[in-house]
């Protein structure tokens, strides 16, 4: 081993060796070719391609959901009382048996179906699911149901990258692997906004930074949005008004708005959480009517004079930012549109919440606004900063996505000046709802439909054990290599343990058993050092701060493990053995 | 169509022992481009059908809510505007019309809102900026309205620079009257006339304006220009007669106010101060031309005129509290009122003067005390507002 020449490489981590030689210095056209192919390699240029096929996808979804809007409801937004009741109806009919007959896959959440095929399914999503979903999502959104583009999005960027992945046979890791490069490439088409959508998928559906999989989910959210943007223009999904904070004091405002923003992201979760299992518990029959009945009820609520409610409502998001609304109407619109979705939703009609989240957070942000400002008429921010804040408000307390919720702003504003509102907002909005709803909306979703999936928000609070939690104090007899053989066993002579740790020079630690350093006594060995003798094995060390997990990778093999100071390899704070970290782990659990 | 190329490249795959490296990965890499590129091609055909289409519904929707703007049927203009921004959400024009519909429902906060938009995006627009101007002028944000207004007169107008310009100028000037800064208004008019072509209604439009804002002077030169262009104008002979006579020159307001009069019979106005005129010219002794004899009998009137109004106003005032100088003005009336006649003013030529000068006084002094003269009275006071300081 190389531990005496990289003192930092001590614990032997296979991602601390040295980098390995690049392909052109190597002369075989075998090895430069397995180089240039090698599959993590490979990978990158694959997630362009899933980036450009996802783009592609997404481009042709949203065309589909504004022909199925134009011909089912009109081109116009005076719509005919008529059509906005039978519109939402009969395409609720036609997707209540397409989604039962043909594409049972397409119900559901596809940031769920997204991490299902990473933890359980070893990144298979069929096909189908992306065509299915493509149908019935464009379909449920353009007749006017309250529901929104970007989850089927993100499913089938997700759902194109795992077919790309089986026909390009890739690895089982790899393939785990590609199932949320689709997905981040398919929701940063849908959104505009390349950012959000990767820290989305690391912060819900993969969990973990890695540097393995980070490259190629930039890769692919960026591709895809350079095919978007080639279509369909680069404008944002909003036009975005002036923002701006005057005054420090300002910021009580915004904190307003995000208890309100937390309290209605607990109601609108508390109302999936509540009527999802009841409406699936129903009998089977019920299923070809649930999706027609919601999208009659979301058409009577058009009718009584809140057509806003249905579809994505992005244009009317765009409105409220421009102070189109009073804040009396922003608020009924927030509520009816809270009571749309959940209509829309647990009837299994398929088709996201991040539209509508946006939705009611602009409106309950512009909402909020409007009426602090006939109270505190000095207050600076407009109606459309309100809105802003609030949307990342209920991306915060509702999908549970703080980190994503403040960039997504961020992107979408491209202002930074209001990131202090967002970050005070959705504090406020993510510790009510954490603290009233203890378990996420996706979780709840997956606990639903009978998966055990991890929670992305449990494993970031989750306690790390550490190896200094294991460890026992340094033993008093801790030879040195220069010492000789008979120096040593007069050292040892009183001690009880049967493994001794031998400090190396310059650096670096071996162990001896006690039964051998008698041997080469009696063998004559005694005036050798102990570091000239071959039996010495030298051993890998630990830092107190190594996750625990890593211990494991050496006490199997070695009885003992130092456990070192990172500031001086020499100096031993303690020592760990197979027993201590499992009575470590087994008192984690019961803890 | 592949297979053969992929065998081949098997084949030299075996020879050189690379097969998994040149039968794979280089063949589906190639494979997926070509895909791409195909699908790439098919998008693009959809996307020009789609963008096609959303054009066409775009102009269709305004071309309707134009049309209903035109004919001030402004709310189903506002939801034609709104469905045409679906097709092009940042169309200039769109939401420059819809901002017009919404202010011709007179939601202008929600006007306000759009066109504030616009303005980011062309500060120069002039249209934009005198929307603006109008809703902070309504408003009641002076600061605000007068920046918009400044900032569309220099501002790029679409339909020519000059028109634009001048009318929002004009717009301006009249918002500065209203608001009853005279002085401000005075000075955008000079700079509006200074620009002014031949164009008679121009002319007579600045010559009103600068009538309000009390530049006579001014207003009586925007009148010649328009007479020049239209003799015969009636609103230009009043506004011209009216000029003249708050100037004082009352010759000149005579022969507009008459020409005034015989070309618009309707014009009480005119008439009224034509009247008023020809008793200025008739009872103003310092006029030239004018005999001894006929100069002696208008201040012999003149004088009994105030002395009459001098007993009528303390009269009226029987009870209250009279003027400081009221009783002194009655004595120096009394003792002059023996020498006024025909022989004593022409014995002394310096009475004359002396009369005429108590008569102003106690004009100037019963209009304070006893408000609006009767109208013998109140020429008097105009014949001495014109002889002040001479």
């Amino acid at each position: 081993m190389d531990q005496g020449r990289n003192p930092q490489a001590g614990t032997m981590l296979e991602e601390e060796q040295p980098a390995r030689t690049l392909p052109f210095a190597r002369t075989s056209p075998k090895a430069f070719l397995h180089a240039v192919f090698r599959e993590e390699r490979f990978f990158l240029v694959l997630s362009v391609f899933i980036g450009i096929f996802s783009g592609l996808a997404v481009v042709c979804f949203r065309f589909a959901i504004d022909w199925c809007r134009i011909y089912l409801l009109g081109s116009g937004v005076a719509l005919t009382p008529l059509r906005l009741v039978l519109a939402p109806a009969l395409a609720g009919l036609v997707i209540a048996v397409l989604v039962i007959h043909v594409f049972p896959l397409a119900r559901g959440s596809g940031v769920n179906q997204t991490k299902a095929a990473l933890y359980i399914y070893d990144g298979y999503i069929p096909l189908r699911t992306a065509i299915g979903k493509f149908i019935t999502a464009a379909l449920a959104i353009g007749s006017g149901h309250s529901l929104g583009p970007e989850d089927p999005s993100l499913q089938i960027g997700a759902s194109l990258a795992s077919a790309l992945g089986r026909r390009m046979r890739l690895s089982r890791e790899r393939m785990r692997l590609i199932a949320p490069v689709g997905a981040a490439a398919g929701l940063a088409a849908a959104f505009n906004a390349p950012i959000s959508a990767v820290l989305f998928v690391i912060e819900e559906v993969i969990g973990r930074w890695t540097a393995g999989i980070l490259g190629s989910v930039v890769l692919s959210a960026v591709s895809s949005v350079v095919v978007m943007r080639w279509f369909l223009g680069s404008e944002s999904l909003f036009r975005i008004p002036a923002v701006q904070l005057e005054r420090p004091s300002e910021l009580i405002a915004y904190g307003v708005l995000g208890i309100v923003g937390g309290f209605a992201s607990v109601a609108f979760a508390s109302g999936i959480a509540a009527l999802r299992p009841r409406c699936k518990a129903m009998p089977r029959w019920t299923q070809y009517v649930q999706p027609p009945l919601a999208g009659l009820l979301i058409g009577f609520i058009a009718i009584l004079g809140a057509p806003q409610v249905m579809g994505a409502g992005y244009e009317y998001i765009d409105e409220a930012m421009h102070g189109q609304f009073t804040w009396q109407l922003l608020a009924i619109l927030a509520g009816l549109k809270i009571i749309a979705t959940l209509l829309s939703f647990v009837s299994g009609t398929p088709g996201g919440m991040f539209a509508p989240t946006l939705f009611i957070g602009a409106m309950l942000g512009a909402a909020v606004g409007g009426a602090e400002h006939v109270f505190l008429p000095h207050l600076s921010g407009s109606s459309g900063t309100y809105a802003l804040v609030g949307m990342g408000v209920l991306f915060a307390g509702f999908l549970r996505a703080p980190m994503t919720s403040v960039f997504m702003v961020l992107e979408v504003s491209g202002n930074y000046s209001i990131i202090l509102p967002v970050i005070v907002a959705n504090t406020f909005a993510y510790v009510i709802s954490r603290g009233l709803r203890p378990a996420a909306i996706f979780d709840v979703l997956t606990r639903q439909d009978g998966l055990d999936l991890p929670s992305m928000e449990e494993q970031r609070e989750e306690d790390i054990l550490r190896v200094e939690d294991a460890m026992r104090p340094a033993p008093i007899s801790v030879l040195d290599g220069q010492e000789t053989v008979d120096r040593a066993a007069q050292q040892t002579d009183g001690s009880q343990e049967d493994i001794l740790l031998v400090r190396l020079n310059p650096s670096g630690w071996g162990s001896i058993k006690k039964h051998d350093l008698h041997k080469m006594l009696n063998e004559g060995k005694g005036r050798f050092s102990l570091s000239s003798l071959i039996s010495i094995q030298r051993i890998p060390y630990l830092h107190p701060d190594h996750p625990l997990e890593t211990a494991l990778r050496y006490v199997d093999r070695w009885p003992l493990v130092p456990v070192v100071s990172r500031a001086d390899f020499g100096k031993l704070e303690g020592i760990v053995s197979q027993r201590d970290v499992l009575e470590r782990y087994r008192d984690f659990g019961e803890g | 169509m592949l297979s053969p190329l992929r065998n081949r490249f098997a084949a030299v795959g075996r020879r050189l022992g690379l097969r998994p490296y040149l039968t794979r990965e280089p063949m589906m890499l190639g494979l997926l481009f070509v895909v791409a590129v195909v699908c790439f091609l098919a998008v693009s055909g959809l996307s020009r059908i789609y963008h096609a289409q959303q054009k066409s519904l775009g102009n269709r929707w305004s071309a309707r809510g134009v049309t209903d703007l035109q004919q001030q049927r402004f709310e189903p203009a506002v939801n034609e505007f709104r469905t045409a921004l679906l097709y092009s959400r940042d169309d200039y024009d769109y939401q420059f019309n819809l901002a017009e519909a919404l202010i011709g429902l007179r939601r202008t906060d929600q006007a306000y809102a759009y066109l504030v938009n616009l303005w980011d995006r062309q500060p120069e627009n002039g249209l934009v900026n005198l929307e603006l101007a109008r809703i902070a002028a309504q408003k009641g944000r002076t600061d605000q309205a007068l920046r918009y207004y400044h900032n569309a007169i220099y501002a790029t107008w679409p339909d020519g620079e000059e028109m634009g310009r001048r009318d929002a100028r004009l717009e301006l000037i009249e918002y500065l009257l209203r608001i009853n800064a005279k002085t401000q208004a005075q000075s955008e008019l000079i700079a509006l006339a200074a620009n002014l072509g031949d164009e008679f209604e121009q002319h007579l439009k600045v010559g009103n304006l600068f009538i309000q804002a009390h530049a006579y002077e001014d207003a009586l030169a925007q009148y010649r220009l328009s007479l020049k262009l239209d003799r015969n104008n009636p609103a230009a002979l009043a506004g011209a007669g009216l000029a003249a006579f708050k100037l004082g020159r009352y010759p000149l307001a005579l022969r507009y106010l008459q020409g005034a009069v015989i070309a618009d019979l309707h014009d009480t106005q005119s008439a009224e101060l034509l009247k008023t005129t020809e008793l200025v010219l008739r009872m103003d002794p310092f006029q030239r031309m004018i005999s001894v004899a006929k100069r002696d009998r208008i201040v012999i009137d003149a004088f009994a005129t105030a002395g009459e109004r001098l007993k009528s106003c303390s009269a009226a005032n029987v009870g209250t509290s009279p003027t400081t100088s009221q009783p002194g003005l009655s004595e120096s009336w009394a003792k002059m009122k023996p020498h006024i006649t025909e022989f004593g003013l022409r014995r002394d030529p310096d009475l004359v003067e002396r009369a005429m000068e108590l008569v102003f006084r106690i004009e100037r002094e019963t209009s304070v005390t006893c408000g609006v003269p009767p109208e013998k009275d109140a020429v008097l006071l105009l014949i001495a507002k014109l002889h002040e300081g001479s």
